[in-house]
């Protein structure tokens, strides 16, 4: 707070046109058709509040944020009306502060210091490099990316971009709450154990990293560094004393990453590449590498990604993990999107495991009304079986239908 | 003469007739492309800066309005630009980063700020509309003089008023979606007036220029009229608040400046 004073003491006067904001209100209902062992609830409401202003103080200075306001039916929402600053609670807040940053900019050196969105990789189906971008994953295949708090300073000479990023807050992803519907637990614990969830155990050091960009004339690479932590939580098994049930605690695997991608536009296709190695101290926790391979191509109103995301086990010690970003490797992912008019259009995604034991699918359709609401229809069918991380949902099949107010 | 063999005095002759054939050519196309370098020279300036209100019509009739900011520092094949949506509300912040090049076709950023990344289009997608206007990523291009042979056609006038009407084929460095373009220029001012674009024989494309105002010297017209033959839509794009020679800096036509909402 000192540091944002101080900036705006030394901030030259700006007009009105130096402010602007965008948000949106909106209600999403969920529809699933069927049950789950440790779920009958079949309808979610969820509605939400976004308001993001941004106010640039001075030429050099340019404060942004994001507020959002969420309550729904089922109590993935917490039922507490503070401010939320650092969302690493294990249900969505009620309200929360989801980004705020403070952008200095001098030439071709910027600094972004405060509650940052921090995203590396160029792929589009799956980003082995993006360390710093923890998501919400209560609703698996719905997730989104929550901010880090740290400093990010870049650098852009001619051809060539420096990104370096000091994060010294852990910020977790956030896993599917216990005794619900996309709880990654085996059916055989269903009803036999009580699961107590103990308080997560967050990394206390800081974590960092960096990236060095080149854009050429006909390619685009990188590479990066990050030393840290995973996101994606392991689960520490332990039986309580005291009552027949097993307590489980959330820890974070330290992790250090080295990776890259490209991306070279072809006569017919743009391919893109990312490959990130995971190396992990933690005795439980495997050392990977994730690769993607994609090709991406826009012709006329149809937009088409298709390609392979990979893994290889470099050395397997997992016991038992929540890990949806090697969950959808060894598999095929594809998009597809078709603009029908100014107004409207439809959607598909999928993934395919290469074993056939997941497959997920998605499509939408999303219309604009006016200039400011749309409303989106969208369903999405998940099969497989159960030892597979796509396929154990596969009663989560769901409908959805989404109306959005934006301003 | 007798010593002259016949084969030689028939390629003497169509040799002849082949100068005599290509010298109008020749001058058609240089005079094409003098009009064309005047009409570039007239029209640089250091930086330009506007507020575009676009209407976008369907085949169907449906009207969609958006609005952007359009910034460019430097001129003809050296510039940069940034375009911000400002409405509809739901692609506020939206922006597009060209940064063109004299030599090669431009490089092109879209940031989506729902996304919080930005991403380059690849030249096999500048054919694509851009966010849903009749106008392709390509046609957002700058078009520098030296990036496409000449050849004049005639005259004709459009909107009453005359021109020069000039045809423009992309060289063989540049890469573009369009086969050849036909361009009308004012002769009063040297304005552009009209640019038909064809795929193979067939006109795709067609921007129209009305509404001509001379802002700090420079003639333009701040109505363009893009229509899509193939879609059977148009988009309007009016030009307000336009300003030449804005002082801007060259920092703020970087990746870094694209993610800044402001």
């Amino acid at each position: 707070m000192r540091l944002l004073f101080v900036l705006l003491v030394f901030a030259s006067p700006a007009s009105a046109q130096d402010f602007t904001y965008r948000g949106f209100g909106e209600v999403q209902s969920t529809l699933y058709p069927q049950t789950t062992p440790q779920d009958d609830d079949r309808v979610v409401v969820e509605g939400r509040f976004r308001f993001e202003p941004a106010y640039r103080a001075a030429d050099w200075l340019t404060l942004s944020g994001s507020i959002d306001a969420r309550l729904d039916n089922l109590e993935q929402v917490r039922r507490a009306w503070r401010v939320d600053l650092r969302d690493r609670g294990v249900e969505r807040p009620a309200l929360s502060l989801r980004h705020a940053a403070a952008t200095l900019r001098r030439r071709t050196f910027a600094v972004d210091v405060g509650k940052l969105f921090i995203r590396w990789g160029k792929a589009d189906i799956l980003n082995p490099t993006d360390r710093f971008a923890p998501r919400d994953f209560l609703e698996v295949t719905d997730d989104e990316f929550l901010a880090v708090a740290g400093v990010r300073v870049q650098y852009e000479r001619g051809p060539h971009s420096f990104d370096a990023a000091w994060v010294p807050s852990f910020t977790p992803s956030r896993t599917p709450l216990l005794g619900r519907r996309w709880a990654p637990l085996p059916p055989e614990t269903l009803g036999t154990i009580e699961l107590v969830e103990l308080p997560a155990a967050f990394p206390d050091r800081p974590q960092y990293g960096g990236r060095w960009n080149v854009l050429g004339p006909g390619f685009e690479f990188s590479v990066s560094y990050f030393d840290g932590f995973n996101h994606l939580p392991q689960f520490a098994a332990q039986p309580l004393s005291d009552r027949p049930a097993v307590a489980l605690q959330r820890t974070y695997s330290p992790l250090r990453m080295a990776g890259g991608d490209a991306a070279v536009p072809l006569r017919w296709f743009t391919v893109k590449g990312e490959i990130a190695s995971l190396f992990t101290t933690n005795e439980d926790a495997d050392d990977v590498v994730l690769y993607v391979v994609q090709l991406e191509r826009q012709t006329g109103e149809l937009s088409l990604v298709g390609g392979y995301a990979g893994e290889i086990v470099v050395e397997r010690r997992s016991t038992f993990d929540f890990a949806p970003d090697r969950g959808l490797t060894r598999a095929f992912l594809g998009r597809a999107g078709y603009t029908f008019n100014a107004t409207s259009d439809v959607a598909f995604e999928a993934a395919v495991r290469q074993n056939f034991d997941g497959v997920w699918i998605k499509g939408q359709y999303s219309e604009a009304l006016g200039g400011h609401w749309r409303v989106t229809l969208a369903g999405v069918a998940i099969g497989g079986n159960q030892g597979d991380f796509i396929g154990q949902y596969r009663r989560n099949s769901h409908l959805q239908l989404i109306a959005r107010y934006s301003f | 003469m007798n010593d002259i063999p016949m084969a030689v005095l028939k390629r003497a002759c169509i040799a002849v007739c082949m100068v005599f054939a290509l010298v109008p050519a020749g001058v058609a196309q240089n005079e094409a492309r003098r009009i064309v370098e005047e009409a570039q020279r007239r029209a640089e300036s250091k930086s330009q800066r506007y507020e575009g209100f676009l209407q976008v019509l369907d085949s169907k009739g449906k009207v969609a309005d958006k609005r952007w900011v359009f910034m460019r520092l430097g001129s003809h094949g050296r510039s940069k630009s940034v375009l911000r949506f400002v409405t509809p509300a739901e692609v506020k912040g939206v922006a597009l980063l060209i940064v063109n090049h004299p030599d090669r076709a431009s490089d092109q950023w879209m940031w989506t700020p729902a996304l919080q990344r930005e991403r380059r289009i690849a030249l096999q997608d500048r054919s694509t509309r851009f966010f849903g206007t009749d106008f392709s990523f390509e046609d957002l291009e700058e078009r520098d003089v030296n990036q496409y042979d000449y050849r004049l056609l005639g005259d004709e006038a459009i909107d009453g008023a005359p021109c020069w009407r000039i045809e423009s084929t992309p060289s063989e460095r540049k890469t573009s979606q369009y086969t050849k373009s036909e361009v009308w220029i004012r002769k009063d001012n040297y304005a552009l007036a009209q640019v038909e674009s064809y795929i193979k024989t067939e006109v795709v494309r067609r921007l129209k220029y009305s509404d001509f105002l001379q802002v700090q010297g420079i003639w333009t017209g701040r109505r363009m009229e893009m229509n899509d033959f193939r879609r059977k839509s148009r988009t309007i794009l009016a030009l307000e608040k336009l300003e030449y020679n804005v002082p801007m800096k060259e920092e703020d036509f970087t990746l870094q400046a694209l993610r800044n909402p402001l």
